[in-house]
């Protein structure tokens, strides 16, 4: 039989790309069954709880650890006292700062680390940190970031006093980190001092944390025995972590276990090393057990990872129609103590320099400063591509103020200065070769799909009765799939990714990579990818990640950059095998390998029906019949160099109608459409792009780390920070339309950030919108009902 | 986190007596519900502490106490303290100005002026609350003080000040000052202060 339609079935049978395959991930998931790493038990395992700072900035005078090592069941309480023989008191960052495990004489940030506790059971160690006596002499904080680089300010980093060469650049003051730019300023400037029109506007981009559900953690075995250090840890990167803890501990790469089990979440709180971790090690190695850390939920929003605190001064000049002449770009960047962030090594602003969006934008300039000052240190990329959800913010605000000085419409300005489908591939004035895109197509259907003339006519109406209603419009271009090695590497490793495939003797495939799934569905989507090159039903394709001990070296997983760099190496490594594969199937039809043409799960000889060997037949002499000369078995390992990162879009319309009296906000409709190039999973992807507009919504809504100015977090509870649930999330529409990747095996972007890139500016656009009749040009996030409400009490609109 | 407050109390006794216990440290700190003076360093140093429990949380503070000034003259006294939690979660400082003036009916008022400086976990978790809560501790310090006032006088209303005094719980009481700092809370959101 060789039908069509015995054709289609055998292509249906393979669950491969395009299909919505149901996640293999959720059966263990649904049913509670997950093994995170707070399930990891181990015989004899102690716990640990950390001693943390009530200041923001203080001297620490004394520790006192006697009370807490006088209470049964605790057994060791490390300070720095303790690290410091073994020079483990601070520990380089991935931004080429140094960071202190545990406070060294002063503390920097409120909650930070002083000592670690180790006792029987997590209720006595959350007993003895109560008895850890410590004696602070309070110093003056610095909270303002816009305060850091003056004369008063209190010089935080003692350690840094006189070097002024740092990682990035020369440093301008004792707190300045650094300064990095990217364009032509002079030419820039030229171009603003003669242009017909010019906007500028500023912007505070505040500070968030991703909040994953599942907090961070780890379990640190040391076994004295075999020499060997197993750490379970809520990892992004596992093994970068094996690198790392190698390069710290002195033990052989060889040596060091890294797993990352199930992970609750990571949305970039993941990727770092934290101080909890490298003390739970020296933990377990001193005292042969193994140690279990895991933080709690005000640790976790007040240490681990913020994100964001960007604040940003966007610029554009145009001429009279709206047409960009240039874009001027100004950061002042809030590091917290300690430069922390997870960017690659020569970008310590991340991809910031995406800030052209998607226009085409003769000249540029970007300048970033960043700074020191009393908060957790962080600045990682809360679900987006290093620093892409800022650069979209300001470029996407930026827009909407320059289309309202020309009362030019919001959609019409965007439409005169996009890159268009013939210019790609289209390298931007500040350095990226965009790979492809359609944003005229895209736009235009967002535009139809929701009757964008007819909400503008409805606006109308509703501003003349004096009702709140507006309409927010971003077009976003994202940065994804870091990166090509020349230009990224994370403490000198290129940020390559890797799979290794093993096809069994009777056509079963186990596929290992050096990426982590924390929620993508990596077990579902990599198996499709493998399905549709290989011809085996992903159903019989099993895929592991996250033990450093068996899968290939891998960067990780964040900023979008599995499917790009991941997803590519698993497609170039099936390939790989196909090709043996051909040899093997030429070997046993007996003719030459030209003779032979694929067609969905098999070989067949052109011409000559029912002359074919199945990938199944394939596999089995694989391992039995196989070419003279040729070595047997059918597996492969690809480590994948990017050529070029890969460049996702989409159009976002948000329309919310404001309550005047109390300033509530309705979000009546979101309108999502994207395009990630090739879609592997339109299931996961809807899914991926829910999750993501959620965390938008979340963000722009409400979520903020507020500091008071003693450098006390006032938001690091659940009471405060908002996590919203089906309750407070509105109801989300997708679209998409596809553009491939030229230069990605399978043509596939990334889509998992895209939504929370793209969402957050458009409820700012739709928020401004509701005011814009007003003049109003700005508002700063969250848009909570209490600001909201102070907008509009600021412009005389309450009634009473 | 930093919370200023003026609070005026009108005392039962003359601006004499008021101003005789006001300068009595030990006196003036047993008004605190749950604090006392523990040592006495001289100079106007002290060592104290103070005891409260609220709703499921116990705080203890362990701190000093300085007296900045006294001015005879102005009948003010100034006094900073500063405490620390015995858990190191937290810490809190007060900056208090406190005088004496005479009222026409030949009694006084106590005017404060205090600086409420607190970090750390009771500003974290206690922010939101902690005008009232600061509010309610000086409202039953007045009262206290009010009491300690009158039974330096003589007659029934000495005697009744004298027996609330002996009454007065050894510790700021829980629910009942939950309580009075809901009420606080709540009245706040109808004044038109803000």
């Amino acid at each position: 039989m060789d039908t069509v339609a015995d054709k289609q079935k055998r292509e249906d049978s393979l669950n491969g790309v395009g299909c919505s395959r149901k996640r293999k991930e959720d059966a263990r998931f649904i049913q509670g069954k997950g093994n995170y790493t707070d399930d990891i038990k181990m015989p004899g395992m102690l716990f640990a709880d950390m001693v943390r700072s009530p200041y923001a900035h203080a001297r620490i005078i004394s520790i006192n650890t006697e009370k807490a090592l006088a209470l049964p069941g605790v057994h060791a309480v490390l300070t720095a006292a303790d690290l410091k023989p073994l020079n483990l008191h601070w520990m380089p960052t991935l931004a080429g700062d140094v960071q202190a495990v545990l406070a060294d004489e002063k503390v920097h940030f409120q909650y930070q680390e002083v000592a670690l506790v180790v006792a029987d059971d997590r209720y006595i160690a959350a007993d003895a940190i109560d008895l850890v006596e410590v004696e602070y002499e309070e110093l003056p904080v610095l909270v303002d970031p816009h305060k850091a680089m003056t004369a008063e300010a209190p010089i935080l980093r003692e350690d840094l006093v006189g070097k002024m060469e740092g990682a990035h650049s020369t440093r301008k003051h004792d707190n300045h980190i650094f300064n990095w730019q990217a364009g032509e300023k002079d030419a820039t400037d030229r171009v603003f001092d003669a242009a017909e029109v010019t906007v500028s506007q500023d912007m505070v981009y505040h500070r968030v944390h991703p909040c994953p559900l599942e907090t961070c953690g780890c379990v640190a075995s040391m076994d004295k025995i075999n020499g060997k250090l197993t750490v379970y840890l809520t990892s992004q990167a596992p093994h970068v972590v094996r690198t790392v803890v190698s390069m710290l501990s002195g033990l052989p790469e060889s040596s060091v276990r890294i797993v990352s089990p199930d992970i609750g979440g990571g949305f970039g709180n993941k990727v770092g090393i934290y101080p909890g971790y490298v003390a739970s090690i020296v933990a377990s190695i001193v005292l042969g057990v193994p140690v279990k850390w895991v933080e709690d939920r005000m640790e976790n929003i007040s240490t681990t990872a913020f994100a964001r605190d960007y604040h940003m001064r966007g610029e554009l000049a145009a001429d009279s129609n709206g047409i960009i002449k240039a874009l001027r770009v100004n950061v002042l960047a809030d590091h917290g103590a300690f430069d922390s962030c997870a960017d690659p090594s020569k970008f310590p602003a991340g991809f910031m320099h995406i800030c052209t969006g998607s226009y085409d934008i003769p000249v540029a300039h970007l300048n970033v400063d960043g700074v020191y000052t009393n908060k957790a240190p962080g600045g990682v990329s809360y679900r987006c591509s290093f620093r892409v959800t800022e650069a979209v913010y300001v470029i996407e605000r930026t827009m909407d103020v320059l289309a309202q000085k020309l009362g030019i419409d919001k959609a019409e300005i965007r439409r005169r200065n996009f890159v268009k489908k013939e210019q790609f591939p289209y390298t931007t004035c500040l350095g990226f070769e965009l790979d492809s895109g359609d944003y005229h197509t895209a736009l235009e259907k967002v535009l139809d799909a929701v009757d964008y003339k007819g909400l503008r006519r409805e606006q109308e109406e509703k501003r003349a009765n004096g009702e709140l209603m507006g309409i927010g419009l971003v077009t976003f271009t994202e940065v994804v799939g870091a990166g090509p090695s020349k230009s990224c590497d994370i403490l000198g490793v290129g940020m390559f990714d890797s799979a290794e495939i093993r096809v069994h003797p009777t056509g079963s495939v186990m596929a290992r990579m050096g990426t982590i799934t924390q929620g993508q569905g990596h077990q579902t989507t990599y198996a499709q990818i493998i399905a549709s090159e290989l011809g085996i039903t992903s159903d019989e394709i099993a895929i592991e990640e996250g033990d450093t001990d068996t899968s290939p070296y891998g960067l990780g997983t964040y900023g979008s950059r599995s499917t790009p760099v991941g997803g590519a190496a698993t497609a170039v490594a099936a390939r790989k095998i196909k090709a043996k594969a051909k040899k093997i199937a030429a070997h046993l039809l007996e003719v030459s390998e030209d003779d032979l043409e694929w067609e969905v799960d098999r070989f067949k000889v052109k011409g000559v029906p029912g002359q074919e060997k199945t990938m199944k037949d394939i596999a089995w002499a694989a391992y039995n019949n196989v070419p003279e000369g040729m070595e047997p078995g059918l597996e492969a390992v690809d480590y994948y160099d990017p050529p070029n990162f890969t460049f996702p879009f989409g159009a976002y319309l948000c329309v919310v109608d404001i309550d005047k009296d109390t300033g509530v906000t309705d979000i009546r409709r979101f309108y999502a459409l994207d395009d990630c190039g090739t879609r592997i999973n339109p299931m996961i992807i809807d899914g991926q792009i829910h999750g993501g507009l959620t965390e938008g919504y979340a963000v722009a809504m409400g979520q903020e780390m507020p500091y008071d100015e003693e450098g006390n977090l006032l938001g690091n509870t659940l009471m405060d920070y908002f996590l919203p649930t089906f309750v407070e999330t509105p109801k989300w529409e997708t679209d998409y339309t596809v553009t491939p990747s030229p230069h990605h095996p399978i043509g596939a972007k990334g889509v998992a950030e895209s939504p929370h890139v793209g969402s957050i500016p458009t409820f700012t656009s739709a928020m401004v919108d509701a005011f814009a009749h007003l003049d109003v040009t700005h508002m700063d996030m969250p848009h909570n009902a209490y600001r909201v409400w102070k907008q509009i009490k600021a412009l005389g609109l309450l009634d009473n | 986190m930093k919370v200023d407050l003026n609070k005026e109390f009108s005392l039962p006794g003359t601006g004499v007596q008021a101003w005789t216990f006001l300068q009595d440290i030990r006196g003036v700190a047993s008004c605190m519900p749950g604090a006392e003076i523990t040592e006495d360093l001289g100079d106007g140093n002290y060592k104290g502490k103070v005891k409260a429990k609220i709703g499921p949380a116990t705080m203890a503070f362990n701190g000093d106490i300085i007296i900045q000034n006294i001015d005879a003259e102005k009948r003010e006294l100034h006094m900073i303290g500063k405490g620390q939690d015995t858990k190191g979660s937290s810490s809190a400082t007060m900056d208090l100005r406190a005088w004496v003036e005479d009222t026409e009916d030949g009694k006084s008022v106590l005017q404060g002026v205090a600086t409420v400086t607190v970090n750390g976990k009771a500003a974290s978790l206690g922010g939101r609350m902690m005008t009232q809560v600061a509010d309610q501790m000086l409202n039953q310090f007045g009262k206290s003080f009010a009491n300690n006032v009158a039974s330096m006088g003589e007659g029934e209303e000495a005697e009744m000040a004298r027996d609330k005094i002996a009454e007065q719980p050894a510790e700021l009481n829980g629910l009942a000052f939950a309580w009075s700092v809901f009420v606080g809370w709540f009245g706040s959101l109808f004044s038109s202060k803000k």
